[in-house]
């Protein structure tokens, strides 16, 4: 009999393994994928809501090209509940589905703070394709937005929210913006560029509670401070990663399910992949949930291989995340907050340019890039950053020319053979296969 | 599979291949828009292009969200302008620093071989660049490790 892999989750993990399934075995095992939404890519969504793109153009897998590559789909599902004894899956409508191996890729959701009016009218959180849409239907010229919340995903929407004739406020509880991707330095020198071109950033500010206001737009209160009346409120709180359904399953979890370097949990035939895993990281020896789109993507491909029978073993994932806001882009990779780390930084106030370099003896572990886009894009050091940390290349001899300027680092990457150390990887351990070329054997 | 292969030593910084490549990219001669950069050494007397090496992982392949990044009949990994939203994953899942973003058309861009025709092959006075059957390598980085010694070299006393 055919092997039966079940995906739980049709994101970017799950269609990245269903993908490499199919590469590998071209058909001959038999896939279903449940998932609660249909396949789409999240992290386009930005550009939906600026009308870049339209609605079409942010879905993966269609059903038509599911079942050309042979996958049978449950959408509009929700895993309720595992029982890695039996080896069954049960949906929330009670089916039963018995597996020979799972892929948990069920991502993260959006989560809001539990204060007065959080759950009101016109206040939307913009995750999903259904929230991105009611998000895209309110917005018209002049519409005042408080964007709460000034982490990526909020960054990821300034630009959209900005281009449909947004007025803009953002409110952080934090003491600044950005706290997870930039340090303080890069913080300010953003909050200083986005101010300068209007917009409003009220950081270290907490929301008491929302209300309505008599016209029809909602009000916001703050502990202290002035209210702030909007007609529209969007919620960047933050996430957390669907897991309920795993309860009384036995499948290890922490921070996400706990995953070995060929993405399998505690139960060896049961993988986890994306937002909702914690795997290894590339650089240093923890775990942890990366909850970027990179991270998924890996994660799926390295799963989809091991499930496949291919034995593959993963390197870790090394954090990137770039976002730009007004033509200033911002990007941080791997360790770029390590305090231990040996530090070499340099900051352009009035350009702005801001680089920040994060050493563990010889090598690169981390690194913050911040500068005007046409800056960035005159060179290409994002990625030359990207790949110094990736190959771990031995960078003692260039310090001090690094010190003296940070900002010159293609001659270093090429001196130190990085091109070398880094041609020879692949993740699975052979060349890659554009999606499209993927198909089953007839 | 053919390849790019650059013989450093030769070349004179005459920049030809950037105006080449970038007037394939773009119809003008504009080196911000190459995809091919030459790069200086020894305090400007040696000189190397730098391009994509069509890697096997395909790091921007892989990375993009709305595979808007194909395979070419070349073997290049070219950037389908109509499906690339701007999102910069794959300019910053390239370890190489060979794939860029155009701020005025708001896609990413890289060396698609020229579809098999290069043209910074094409009009290198000096075939520094070649298109020939060859594995990918690093060809700039022994040349550029030599010079980062020598006189004027960024490792020299006082260069900054
Ligand atoms: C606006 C926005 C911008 C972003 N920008 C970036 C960016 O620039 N860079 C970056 O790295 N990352 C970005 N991200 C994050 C990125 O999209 C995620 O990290 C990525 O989608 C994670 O993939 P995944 O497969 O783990 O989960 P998801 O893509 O979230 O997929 C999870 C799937 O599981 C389904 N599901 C959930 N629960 C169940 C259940 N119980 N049963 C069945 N199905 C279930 C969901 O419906 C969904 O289809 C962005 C996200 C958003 C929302
Ligand atoms: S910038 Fe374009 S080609 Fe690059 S990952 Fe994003 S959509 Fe794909």
């Amino acid at each position: 009999m055919a092997k039966r892999h079940v995906i739980v989750g049709g994101g970017t993990s799950g269609w990245n393994a269903i993908t490499t399934i199919r590469e590998i075995d071209r058909g001959e095992s038999e896939i279903v994928l449940v998932s609660a939404e249909n396949p789409y890519s999240r992290m386009v969504l930005p550009y939906y809501l600026s009308r870049e793109i339209g609605e079409a153009h942010v879905f993966t897998a269609s059903e038509t090209r599911l079942e050309a590559l042979g996958v049978e789909t449950r959408f509009g599902r929700r895993a309720a509940s595992l029982n890695p004894n039996d080896n069954k899956l049960i949906l929330d409508d009670e089916e039963e589905i018995a597996y020979d191996d799972l892929l948990i890729a069920t991502g993260s959701s959006a989560v809001r703070p539990q204060l007065p009016g959080a759950d009101g009218a016109n206040v939307h959180s913009f995750w999903t394709l259904d929230q991105a849409r009611e998000v895209t239907a309110s917005l018209k010229p002049g519409v005042r937005v408080a964007m709460v919340g000034a982490g990526f995903i909020s960054f990821t929407i300034l630009n959209a929210l900005l281009k449909r004739g947004a007025e803009l406020t953002v409110i952080e509880i934090a003491p600044r913006i950005l706290p997870r991707m930039v340090d303080d330095t890069g913080a300010e020198i953003v909050q200083g560029w986005l101010e300068e071109r209007g917009v409003k950033i009220l950081a270290g500010a907490e929301i008491t509670s929302i209300e309505d206001a008599s016209g029809g737009g909602k009000i916001l209160k703050l502990k202290a401070g002035a209210d702030i009346e909007v007609d529209l409120v969007i919620m960047a709180t933050g996430i957390k990663t669907n897991l309920e359904w795993l309860e009384g399953s036995g499948v290890e979890v922490n921070g996400g399910v706990v995953i070995n370097d060929h993405l399998r949990s505690s139960e060896s035939n049961i993988y986890a992949a994306g937002d909702v895993a914690e795997g290894p990281e590339r650089v240093g020896e923890g775990k942890a949930v990366h909850a970027t789109e990179p991270t998924a993507m890996q994660h799926g491909r390295v799963a989809g291989a091991n499930m496949a029978g291919v034995d593959t073993a993963y390197e870790g994932s090394l954090l990137v995340n770039i976002v730009d806001v007004l033509d200033l882009e911002i990007a941080s990779f791997g360790n770029w907050d390590d305090e231990e780390a040996e530090v070499i930084q340099a900051v352009k106030k009035d350009r702005p340019a801001y680089r920040k370099l994060l050493f563990e003896g010889g090598r690169l572990v981390g690194a913050i890039l911040l500068g005007r886009t046409r800056d960035i894009w005159a060179t290409n050091d994002a990625g030359m950053l990207k790949g110094l940390i990736q190959s771990g290349c031995d960078l003692s001899e260039w310090k001090e020319h690094l010190r003296s300027n940070p900002f010159d680092i293609k001659r270093a990457y090429l001196a130190v053979g990085a091109a070398e150390t880094l041609l020879p990887e692949t993740l699975l351990g052979r060349p890659s296969v554009p999606e499209r070329d993927i198909a089953v054997q007839q | 599979m053919k390849a790019l292969k650059i013989v450093p030593e030769r070349c004179t910084g005459c920049m030809r291949c950037e105006l080449a490549c970038s007037y394939m990219n773009t119809g003008a001669f504009q080196p911000s828009r190459s995809v091919i950069r030459v790069s200086a050494f020894e305090g400007h007397t040696s000189y190397s292009p730098y391009t994509c090496p069509q890697c096997d992982e395909g790091w921007c392949l892989t990375a993009c969200p709305v595979e808007a990044i194909s395979i070419n009949s070349a073997g290049a990994k070219n950037v389908l302008d109509a499906a690339c939203v701007g999102c910069k994953l794959c300019t910053i899942a390239c370890p190489y620093g060979t794939i860029f973003y155009d701020p005025d058309q708001h896609t990413a861009f890289k060396c698609d071989l020229c579809g098999g025709a290069p043209a910074c092959v094409d009009v290198c006075p000096r075939d520094a660049i070649l298109y020939e059957e060859a594995e990918t390598a690093d060809w700039v980085g022994p040349f550029s490790a030599d010079r980062a010694h020598g006189p004027g070299g960024a490792l020299a006393a006082g260069v900054k």
